[in-house]
């Protein structure tokens, strides 16, 4: 399909992709922020690491394979629970510092993922209306 | 994406209820008689916080799942005078110590504030979003 093509060309799949990673991460550092007086919680976090090797090898194949051959649906976020702090006596691991920094990272990724997705828009609407 | 909120202010709730319990022991510190009148020293209570949503436990959040008195023993002060002494002349004060309030009182008060920032953030991953869609 043509239109198809047109969506799925550039970067737009990737940072489709990117968003959901960032909603999705956004969502489980919230949960460890609300859980961090909870007794026995155990923080939860997604693997930043692994969903950038997923998207840089699907990056790869789309390079060489037909524009908008390559689904980027297929990538998974793996979960990693690695980043916790120290063990409280309340069982509870949080490390409030680095829950913050992470936080305030992933919402600067997910705005600029936005922001980049905005002018493959605005790109794309210039080509149709045939206006700069 | 909206979820973030909803999470964030049960976890808003939760912080609140336990300051306000903390307030509440606070308040009691001196207190040796209970609603009826008779002698009864208060015991101090402190909130058990679980994963969940207080309405559905499978939804991402925190909620308060009880609120327990501490068992631990009355504090004994000498004062014979007192006419709730005991025969040895002891009167048995609430167990509540000033110092683990105020330290948990401020812990409840920057867990507020984290939650605060937290949806602060969510709150502005959610405007970008919606200046993709504009």
């Amino acid at each position: 399909m043509f239109i198809d093509r047109l969506l799925n060309e550039d970067s737009s799949p990737l940072l489709e992709q990117w968003l959901k990673f960032t909603d999705a991460r956004a969502e489980l550092l919230g949960d460890d922020v609300v859980n961090a007086s909870t007794p026995g919680y155990k923080q939860k976090d997604l693997s930043v690491d692994a969903f950038q090797k997923q998207l840089e090898s699907h990056l790869e194949t789309s390079e060489t394979a037909s524009p908008g051959s390559v689904s980027f649906d297929d990538i998974n976020f793996d979960s990693d629970s690695a980043t916790g702090g120290i063990l409280f006596h309340d069982q509870n691991n949080r490390s409030m510092e680095q829950l913050m920094t992470d936080q305030a990272k992933n919402a600067l990724m997910h705005n600029l993922a936005v922001e980049l997705l905005r002018q493959q828009y605005s790109i794309l609407t210039a080509a149709l209306s045939e206006k700069a | 994406m909206f979820d973030i909120l909803d999470m964030g202010a049960s976890g808003l709730v939760a912080q609140r209820i336990r300051l306000d319990t903390i307030a509440g022991n606070i308040a009691n510190m001196n207190t040796t008689h209970d609603a009826q009148g008779r002698v009864s020293p208060y015991r101090r209570r402190f909130v058990v916080f679980a994963p969940g949503q207080a309405d559905d436990p499978s939804q991402p959040g925190v909620h308060v799942q009880s609120i327990q008195e501490d068992q631990s023993p009355f504090i004994r002060k000498y004062d014979p005078g007192n006419p709730d002494a005991g025969k040895d002349g002891y009167v048995e004060l609430p167990n509540v110590d000033m110092t683990i309030e105020f330290v948990n009182a401020l812990e409840a008060s920057r867990a507020y504030e984290a939650n605060v920032t937290m949806m602060e953030t969510a709150k502005s991953m959610i405007s970008s979003d919606l200046r993709l869609l504009a």
